[in-house]
């Protein structure tokens, strides 16, 4: 007999696939790479255009350097994993670190002579949702697919 | 190891012009390249006027914008000025999304930038004797 209902969480997870996935070192050195082949991944499956990924380089980046710096430390042994799904509506970014988490909500722009800061907001600006997973010490971010093509005039 | 120089300095009097011309990316791993090569030239020149050239940068992230803001107290703290200009339309966005775009003064492009420069520095020098002149306004 045919169970009539499929969970939420199940039915979402039919549908979510992944179209890329890394683990990479603590350090800079592994950025570009893992950047690249992220955005081959976004415009090979139609989230972004291929001319247009400024804004999707720009928070893989910010992600990732906040993991591997802040949430790592440099030290390179630590692993930073980077996981891009796709669901019907979303492209879901998921960035891993070993580090102690930190409060989303405690992050604002710094003003203007701070010397850091500006990483968060800027993915916050740019993607259609920005969070953090305390349980599994994960930043998410939710980008609606070619929304970063347009630009990102009036996002927030 | 003798790293490849990002920026290009040269004279037009009363500026001084750097251009990134070795990287159309800027990013947080050649960060730290960039930011040498602005304070090994800055460092002990009290009293310049710096023009930064983006011409060729297609793309900045936030480590960038770190270092300018540093570039930036170096040159003011010393008496002098720091500019930019040349910067397209999305990196010119990471700068408003930022405010950093009302902190530093931004040209369009280089030709446009150096007259526009040369001419606000004009107008404090006059500014500046006038004052003498009259101190009590």
């Amino acid at each position: 007999m045919l169970t009539p209902f499929i969970s939420i969480h199940h039915r979402q997870s039919l549908v979510e696939k992944t179209i890329f996935y890394s683990e990479i070192p603590s350090s800079v050195d592994a950025l570009r790479p893992t950047v690249e082949s992220a955005i081959a991944a976004l415009v090979a499956h139609g989230w972004i255009d291929e001319d247009r990924s400024f804004y999707a380089h720009l928070c893989l980046e910010e992600a990732l350097v906040n993991a591997i710096t802040h949430g790592n430390r440099l030290e390179r042994q630590r692993k930073v994993r980077l996981q891009i799904q796709e669901t019907n509506n979303y492209c879901v970014f998921r960035i891993w670190d070993e580090g102690q988490g930190f409060r989303m909500d405690a992050v604002e722009l710094p003003d203007t002579q701070s010397p850091g800061g500006r990483g968060i907001c800027l993915m916050k600006h740019c993607m259609e949702e920005v969070t953090y997973d305390k349980t599994e010490n994960c930043l998410v971010m939710k980008m609606k697919r070619k929304a970063l093509s347009k630009g990102v005039s009036n996002h927030e | 190891m003798n790293e490849e120089s990002l920026v290009v300095f040269s004279e037009d009097s009363p500026l001084t012009i750097g251009r990134i011309q070795a990287a159309s990316v800027l990013d947080a791993i050649n960060v730290d390249t960039f930011g040498r090569d602005l304070v090994e030239y800055v460092d002990n020149r009290s009293g310049m006027h710096l023009l930064l050239d983006f011409e060729d940068v297609d793309y900045l992230s936030s480590a960038v914008l770190t270092e300018l803001l540093r570039i930036n107290k170096m040159i003011t703290d010393a008496g002098g000025s720091f500019r930019l200009c040349g910067l397209n339309y999305d990196i010119r966005k990471v700068f408003e999304i930022t405010n950093l775009d009302k902190l530093f003064i931004i040209y369009e492009d280089l030709a446009g930038a150096c007259k526009k420069f040369k001419r606000s520095l004009d107008i404090e020098a006059q500014q500046h004797g006038w004052d003498d002149i009259n101190p009590n306004g």
